[in-house]
């Protein structure tokens, strides 16, 4: 049972990201301001730092291909990303700690690294030419606060999944 | 400290950075058509979106009415106020309707740039990141659905479509910083001023309607039609009303600032619209590139002889 259900939370997530995604941008201030659902990626962070980094990884380019084909038409870009992500954090983490709070913090500096490199990236190509200056206050502020409210109601959830996984794993080979 | 990658890996990774940069390239250029297993994918996770989308829809719908059902009493005022005005306009509008009729039955005109059928979708997703303005609609080729129709809300004109697979398409929206996004448009008044929609103002949220002829007085509060001129968009939908009429870099024509009709945040139901009238490939199509690659060889012959 357990082992469908991180893939099903993945594909759930997937399709939830574009329906939250309708609600954004909305105006605060006078100004929009985008929030920008992550909420695959964080879970696969999860995935990766709790249970296992392959299947992190491969989860990872299997969604960002899909990402890429479904929305954004520029096959690579989200392949390349997530599974670089994941990998990035799994990193981090086995260098700090695996306590849950350092994993939420780097899980939410990454989505903003994540953020930054698709501004990076659209500016190179010329999609937009959207000032940094303008890009931290309607874009990146407000996507990691809607994510980190994400995180902290759900992050324990993904924690206990992804542990419960690999404990029934071991015990499957033992 | 332990070695992050091994040799093996490192190859791996190296090979992987490779194809996906390759990919990048591959798909950022013009494509005009989506690719078979491109096709496959978008429509197999256009249906699963739909599970989800349309009960957001159906939720967003219902909080819709009750705020609509709040503002009845004052709407109603409103409205009876104007239902008098409204007998006045119906029967002028018939009568013209009717007169208009008859002259064209005169000239012996059939085809109207006006006319299109309307093709009702819902939105299924809107492109999470946001940094391009694209949604998916819920209709593709096997509804009728073809590149570069118009789609708009009831509002008026929100974009393109830019791209179909046989059940879902992909809509542009004319919030776009894409500078090949252009949309034939027209103002209207005593005398109409034509001119293309070009790049939109970000910090204003005002499309920008470039290339008028600096002949043609303009003024604020005009409003702005697409032409049909462009060969795939039916005439007179509504884009929106000037704000700002401004010169060009170059002095030599003139610009104006467009307040859009419709409102791009929050999409559910649109409207594609089918032009009746022969449509031709809009100059975005590719048409030109190829023109030009007939006439590079064209000349190329008329050198050999």
């Amino acid at each position: 049972m357990i082992r469908l259900l991180i893939p099903l939370v993945a594909v759930v997530l997937f399709y939830v990201e574009p329906v939250f995604g309708l609600f954004s941008p909305i105006e605060i201030g006078g100004e929009l301001r985008f929030l920008i659902p992550r909420f695959l990626i964080m879970f696969l962070i999860f995935v990766g730092v709790y249970y296992s980094r392959q299947r992190a990884l491969v989860y990872a380019i299997i969604f960002g291909l899909l990402y890429d084909l479904f929305h954004i038409d520029i096959i690579g870009l989200y392949a390349f990303l997530y599974p670089a992500v994941c990998l990035l954090a799994i990193w981090a983490v086995k260098h700090i700690h695996k306590h849950i709070i350092v994993v939420t913090l780097i899980t939410l500096l990454l989505v903003a690294v994540l953020e930054t490199a698709l501004y990076g990236f659209f500016t190179l190509i010329g999609f937009i030419g959207m000032p940094f200056g303008e890009f931290v206050p309607t874009r990146l502020l407000p996507t990691m606060i809607a994510n980190s409210v994400f995180l902290v109601l759900l992050g324990w959830v993904f924690k206990s999944l992804a542990n419960r996984r690999s404990i029934q794993k071991r015990e499957g080979m033992l | 400290m332990p070695q992050f990658f091994s040799n093996k890996r490192l190859i791996l990774l190296l090979v992987g950075v490779i194809v996906l940069v390759a990919l990048i390239f591959f798909s950022l250029r013009d494509r005009d058509q989506a690719n078979l297993p491109e096709q496959i994918v978008k429509d197999v996770v256009g249906f699963g979106q739909q599970l989800f989308s349309k009960p957001a829809h159906y939720i967003t719908d219902l909080i819709d009415d009750v705020d609509s059902l709040l503002n009845t009493y004052e709407e109603n005022q409103r409205l009876r106020a104007r239902l008098v005005e409204y007998a006045a306009v119906q029967a002028e509008l018939s009568d013209v309707r009717n007169e208009n009729q008859r002259l064209k039955d005169i000239v012996g005109k059939e085809d109207d740039l006006r006319d299109y059928e309307p093709i009702h979708a819902s939105v299924l997703a809107r492109n999470p990141d946001q940094w391009e303005e694209k949604v998916v609609i819920d209709r593709g080729e096997t509804h009728g659905i073809q590149k570069n129709m118009a789609v708009m809300t009831a509002d008026g004109l929100i974009g393109k479509v830019v791209l179909t697979t046989p059940f879902t398409s992909t809509v542009q929206l004319l919030a776009t910083q894409d500078p090949d996004y252009r949309v034939s448009a027209l103002v209207t008044g005593e005398t109409e001023a034509f001119g293309l929609i070009e790049g939109y103002d970000t910090e204003r949220r005002e499309l920008i309607l470039k290339r008028i002829d600096s002949a043609f007085e303009i003024k604020e509060g005009q409003k702005v039609i697409s032409s049909g001129l462009g060969g795939i968009f039916p005439k007179g939908l509504l884009i929106g009303e000037i704000t700002e009429v401004t010169t060009d870099d170059f002095g030599l024509t003139k610009q104006a600032h467009i307040k859009p009709a419709a409102d791009f945040a929050m999409l559910e139901h649109v409207i594609v619209a089918k032009r009746t009238s022969t449509a031709v490939d809009g100059s975005d199509a590719g048409n030109t590139g190829e023109a030009m690659d007939k006439t590079a060889e064209d000349g190329k012959d008329g050198d050999g002889s």
